[in-house]
């Protein structure tokens, strides 16, 4: 779908807050899913790249996504002003779940894995932990903050937060909490999210991650995006599955890990 | 009011604009934008005997001008393809025309997921032969650079049903005209060329190759004059249709095949781009041929001065 840019601005280092018009996305779009945009001042490229949606004015029909500069594309796209046309579609994918009363959601974020998971404050307060691998990659907490939502910060070489792997603030929180009902989502990178839910099934513990592979046509068409879950119909124990289509939110059951 | 109907021997399209093996799913995935029925043909991701995983990520890889892929024909294999309800059952909703491509391991497999097919064949139009997976039979050579074996496999597969045949050709041989001389004298009804381009990107940071597979197929606006030299020549060299595909992106580009020769085209790349590039490439040749004054696909095909 064609439309405008309204804002395409750096918001800390090489973050940047990319603002569009999309009524329709901005209706149906929930946490999780993803908008895939076409960016054509990058010569002779011609594939889209997908983003996460990280949030959405109904009243106005605008779509925000959060994105890092960490190549070609995020690069060209980081170059584009407000009025430029681009091309999204979305909103694609499958969202999280939305907490149901009474849990205490828990966003575990990874990067710029945060701008994922925003939606989700719509609903009852939580907690966001964040982590990152120093101050400078720590984004959004204070979106987070004034949506009603606790930040804890873990931070690989101490620099904001504890020293550590996110996953290391989930022990006090859980101690901090007995009987307390949870309910986890995850985004960030491979590892993080591995740990994350292995953390999560000897805790007892159940939530949805959203993990995905470099993605190609978005849509499911050409299997490019595939990630490994479980699947006891499988021989193996495991299939691949599009990240695009089948994802990128699993439930914490179908998330693989070795 | 032009005619845009595209005869391939046996097969009737009401268009010349199909869609490429492994680039439109299972056609369920792009239904959800437009009426897949609209299109020439829908050509769905390669079916095998038994489910396959295909291969490790990373799996696709941008370049200049185009993409490689390195898949590895994930597929559900064929029995859940011709009974589950997100494959053939749902593609005979549409009213779709659907060509299934199929592939083996074996010459045997081939012959036997045809045989399977033939014998479920409502809302199957046609079978697409993929002869450029790995033979591991033959040990490790692929099906479609080998003349003898490439004839072999349409010869088996022609013996197990009466579905029209196209015979979908690799680029990565010496003279393509020549598997598709083969082709045609075991039977197939057409042939469908190119296939992607054998292709490699390294990273040197890492000083590995980017593709889990090391190697994949180049495909998009980078590989098209290749496959329409190839279209051409093959397009001489036979008697029975080509369909002529690699790199298409526009409607532009699909007229140039058909001057090439083709009696149809397939769009693969380009549909990752833009969902409903078909459509605005169906208009584009209709267009074309009005301006143009052809009134038939068939006086179109081929059409080229000099």
């Amino acid at each position: 779908m064609k439309t405008t840019i309204i804002a395409n601005t750096r918001i800390q280092g090489d973050y940047f807050k990319l603002v569009f018009s999309s009524p329709e996305m901005a209706e149906r779009a929930a946490a999780g899913q993803f908008t895939h945009i076409r960016i054509d001042n990058r010569q002779d490229r011609i594939l889209r790249r997908p983003f996460s949606i990280h949030d959405t004015d109904a009243a106005s029909g605008t779509v925000t996504v959060v994105y890092k500069v960490v190549g070609r594309g995020t690069a060209a796209l980081s170059g584009l002003a407000a009025g430029t046309g681009i091309d999204a579609m979305g909103p694609l994918g499958r969202a999280y779940t939305p907490p149901e009363p009474g849990v205490l959601p828990v966003a575990v974020a990874g990067g710029y894995g945060a701008a994922a998971m925003f939606m989700l404050t719509r609903k009852q307060p939580g907690i966001l932990l964040m982590g990152a691998r120093s101050a400078a990659d720590v984004i959004l907490t204070d979106r987070y903050r004034d949506a009603g939502y606790e930040v804890r910060v873990a931070t690989n070489d101490g620099s904001l937060g504890k020293k550590g792997f996110v996953t290391d603030l989930i022990p006090d929180l859980l101690a901090e909490n007995p009987g307390r009902k949870f309910f986890f989502y995850g985004c960030g990178p491979h590892p993080m999210l591995t740990a994350l839910a292995k953390l999560l099934r000897a805790r007892g513990l159940d939530g949805e991650l959203s993990v995905d592979h470099v993605m190609c046509c978005g849509v499911g068409a050409c299997f490019a995006c595939v990630v490994k879950v479980n699947d006891p119909e499988s021989p193996d124990g495991w299939r691949y599955a599009r990240s695009c289509s089948e994802g990128p939110v699993f439930p914490l059951a179908d998330v693989y890990t070795e | 009011m032009v005619d845009l109907t595209a005869k391939l021997g046996k097969l009737t399209l009401k268009n010349p604009v199909m869609t490429a093996s492994g680039t439109f799913g299972y056609g369920r995935e792009y239904h959800q934008f437009f009426d897949i029925a609209r299109l020439g043909a829908v050509v769905v991701k390669g079916i095998r005997l038994t489910p396959s995983h295909g291969n490790p990520t990373p799996r696709v890889c941008e370049v200049t001008g185009g993409m490689l892929n390195a898949i590895g024909l994930q597929g559900p294999g064929v029995d859940k393809f011709l009974h589950d309800e997100h494959y053939l059952p749902f593609l005979r909703t549409t009213g779709a025309t659907v060509i299934v491509n199929i592939w083996g391991t074996s010459i045997d497999e081939y012959g036997e997921v045809a045989a399977r097919l033939d014998a479920e064949k409502a809302g199957i139009a046609a079978l697409e032969i993929n002869i450029s997976c790995p033979n591991v039979k033959a040990g490790g050579a692929a099906f479609g650079t080998d003349l003898k074996l490439a004839a072999e496999v349409v010869r088996t597969v022609r013996k197990r049903t009466t579905l029209p045949l196209v015979t979908k050709l690799s680029p990565n041989v010496t003279h393509i005209a020549d598997f598709a001389r083969a082709a045609e004298a075991e039977g197939s009804d057409a042939v469908s060329l190119i296939n992607t381009l054998g292709a490699m990107v390294i990273d040197i940071e890492k000083r590995r190759p980017v593709l889990a597979n090391r190697c994949g197929g180049l495909s998009g606006p980078a590989v098209k004059p290749v496959a329409v030299k190839m279209v051409y020549e093959t397009s001489k060299a036979v008697k029975i249709p080509v369909i002529g595909m690699g790199g298409i992106s526009c409607g532009a580009d699909a007229v140039e095949f058909l001057l090439a020769g083709a009696k149809a085209v397939a769009v693969g790349t380009a549909n990752f781009v833009e969902p409903t590039v078909s459509l605005e490439i169906i208009d584009f040749i209709a267009g074309y041929m009005e301006r143009h004054g052809f009134r038939t696909v068939d006086e179109l095909s081929g059409a080229l001065e000099g």
